[in-house]
């Protein structure tokens, strides 16, 4: 369960202030919602998942949290999305005859996204993700080398703040 | 329980905001036996609600009432609601503040006098010199626990955040390098604990290592009996009688309900934007143009610090996020210097961001995303940052007006906060972006990239201190030119922005204005 009701809040709040998304109805807990919106529409998930993988490319990150935080944005925007989707294949099929998720070349695939990322759709999916994704606790550690709240444990007092050595030079 | 205050109380002072200056002043005057009523738009937190999280406490003590930012810069369509990261809460800005506590520099004073005139700057002298300051900068000190001299509290250790900045500098040759002087307790210090370096000071500190009137100032006063704090209390105007002093304040409580509270003075301490938007929106047949506003100078210069963020990616983890959010002081450009290429120093301050944070900010505009992006981030325990704390020289256009039609939940129109940079200050922000660079190269750094300004936590200026009434709204009381029962008591009232951080000056401008208004009512003339 990578996101709580409080945090999808905080984020969908935030997101709203900094003018990503128009003010609109509190999402419920992604986590909960997505599984049912992705049995609904496999196709738009698959094609969405797709875009948001390219965005924020890590290889070693599963699919469900991308999915977990764009999930709450495809169920309030779902014409956005769907539109933004189908308009970036016609893009791809007009540069390279297929649709997008079948460009083979990442590189391809992101020279096609920078055509677009001034765009209210391209904004609206990566800035849920930049939000979303990378405040996924348990994906901190293994993947950033974050270690996030530390109070629990007396912050970091003995625990490394000051144990740099800088050999490398 | 604290004491309740009567509303139609007259010999009450009125306090409106209860951060560095609202919170210092309060309690100093409860020390001398004098009443208040401190009035704060936000709710009260305990330690209890602070968490290790950035969204979290990003979303529960902000300020996120509607604003609108404006002004030539990115930050219109980065974050065009969010001009300001600051808090609305008991505690203000303190909450949320890293306890970097420096003084400003002598000359910092008199800039003017030292630069001359400077086009397209509305430079103005402080109508007070660092020596007359001074005695309050070790009262402030003692205070607020300032590791070092005045506190007895060693400095912290460096962390390794700083350790990597540090060694590049002094590569370069820089020589001041400090993990301080910081209002974070190295050992027990005025009842609060010694520091645990858990990192998250801007989210507040869990632990109260950190100075804050949250859980210092804003308690003792109400200790005392003769301060009463009512938060959820937003101020929408100031009211005076017919010979124009100051006498009421009308606010919003909790429920949304208008109350009245009577005072015999007002001390006005919202921040440079809520400031001089109560003044503005209080205007009346004898004040048209707003309160203490005959100079036209209320809500101009407004000042930010010029700022601009560095990180690097060193070959190694680094693991900045451990240890206390703004670890290092660099001062060596703070000097006045003018074959640099600008007027006015920057400090280089140390500086960490967790994940959620650092990918938001690194490049909050449209481009920042993609491959090369992600590959930063897979980097994250290698990163190390610095921000430049630079002169913002103030401009008069730069500030704080009323949108004519926009209202806000409390029925006020909405502020416009206006900002564009003096060519002075881009020159600033690229000396101090090239010099950070300089220091991570020479300590080996595998990549460094600049990081876009984001919405500042140092507001000030848009209330300044001027000698003559016609170049400012306050005299060096802070006391306004135009009404002598109306007080400007936090960083708005700063005639320059300096190349330190603001939270010790406020500090010390309020324990000296506290001593002011004792005087003066002892005197009979308040």
């Amino acid at each position: 369960m990578p996101l709580a009701i409080g945090t999808t809040l905080s984020r969908r709040r935030f997101l709203t202030l900094t003018g990503a998304l128009a003010a609109g109805s509190l999402a419920l807990s992604a986590s909960t919602l997505w599984p049912r919106w992705a049995r609904a529409e496999p196709e738009l998930a698959t094609r969405l998942l797709r875009l948001g993988r390219d965005i924020y490319p890590h290889e070693a990150i599963a699919d469900r949290y991308y999915l977990a935080p764009l999930t709450p944005l495809l169920e309030e925007q779902r014409e956005l999305i769907a539109a933004g989707l189908d308009d970036l294949d016609r893009r791809a099929r007009a540069a390279h005859g297929r649709d997008y998720a079948a460009v083979d070349s990442a590189a391809e695939r992101e020279a096609l996204l920078r055509q677009i990322e001034d765009g209210e759709f391209f904004q609206a999916v990566r800035n849920t993700l930049v939000v979303g994704l990378y405040d996924t606790p348990e994906l901190w550690q293994a993947h950033f080398g974050y270690e996030g709240s530390s109070w629990e444990q007396g912050g970091y007092v003995g625990r490394g703040y000051n144990d740099l050595v800088i050999d490398w030079l | 329980m604290s004491t309740r205050f009567e509303h139609d109380d007259d010999g009450v002072v009125v306090i409106i905001g209860s951060g560095a200056g609202g919170g210092t002043l309060a309690h100093a005057l409860a020390r001398k036996g004098i009443k208040s009523v401190v009035l704060e738009a936000g709710k009260r937190y305990a330690l209890e609600d602070i968490e290790n999280d950035e969204w979290a406490m990003f979303e529960k003590i902000s300020w996120l009432d509607e604003r609108i930012t404006a002004g030539p810069r990115q930050l219109t369509e980065t974050f065009p609601n969010l001009p300001a990261w600051i808090v609305k809460g008991v505690g203000g800005s303190t909450i949320h503040w890293a306890g970097v506590a420096l003084r400003f520099q002598p000359h910092e004073f008199r800039l003017h006098s030292e630069v001359g005139e400077i086009a397209g700057a509305n430079l103005l002298d402080w109508p007070i010199s660092y020596e007359e300051l001074e005695p309050y900068y070790v009262q402030a000190e003692r205070h607020m626990g300032v590791t070092g001299e005045a506190s007895g509290m060693p400095l912290h250790d460096w962390n390794n955040n700083f350790m990597v900045l540090a060694e590049g500098a002094r590569r370069v040759g820089y020589e001041k390098l400090r993990a301080g002087p910081m209002a974070i307790n190295t050992r027990p210090y005025d009842d609060r604990p010694q520091c645990m370096q858990a990192g998250f000071c801007m989210q507040g500190c869990r632990f109260g290592a950190k100075w804050s009137t949250m859980y210092t100032d804003i308690p003792r006063a109400e200790a005392t009996g003769y301060c009463e704090v009512r938060p959820n209390a937003m101020a929408l105007t100031i009211e005076h009688d017919e010979r124009g002093r100051v006498n009421a304040v009308v606010y919003a409580d909790a429920e949304g309900k208008l109350q009245r509270q009577r005072a015999r003075a007002v001390c006005v301490a919202g921040n440079s934007i809520e400031s001089p938007r109560l003044l503005l929106n209080s205007h009346s047949a004898l004040f048209p143009d707003g309160l203490a506003n005959s100079s036209g100078q209320v809500g101009r210069n407004y000042m930010t610090h010029a700022t601009a963020c560095v990180f690097a990616e060193m070959p190694k983890p680094v693991n900045m996020h451990r240890g206390t959010t703004f670890a290092g002081i660099i001062s060596d450009e703070a000097r006045l210097d003018r074959s640099r290429g600008f007027v006015g120093g920057y400090t280089l301050e140390v500086m960490s961001l967790g994940l959620p944070f650092f990918a938001k900010f690194m490049d909050p505009a449209n481009g920042g995303w993609g491959r090369d992006y992600a590959a930063i981030l897979e980097k994250y325990d290698h990163l190390s940052g610095v921000w430049i704390c630079g002169e913002d020289l103030p401009m008069e256009e730069n500030g704080i007006t009323l949108h004519d039609s926009r209202k806000d939940q409390y029925g006020l129109p909405v502020p416009i906060v206006y900002k564009g940079d003096h060519p002075n200050d881009e020159a600033l922000r690229r000396h101090g972006q090239q010099q950070a660079r300089s220091c991570y190269d020479a300590v080996g750094a595998v990549r460094v990239f600049d990081v876009p300004d984001f919405p500042t936590s140092h507001n000030v200026g848009t209330n300044r201190m001027s000698a003559r009434p016609e170049d400012g709204v306050v005299n060096q009381w802070g006391q306004a030119h135009d009404i002598d029962n109306l007080f400007v008591s936090d960083g708005s009232q700063f005639t320059s922005s300096g190349a330190e951080n603001p939270t010790l000056t406020i500090v010390a401008l309020a324990l000296r204005q506290a001593d002011h208004i004792a005087e003066r009512m002892s005197r009979g003339e308040l």
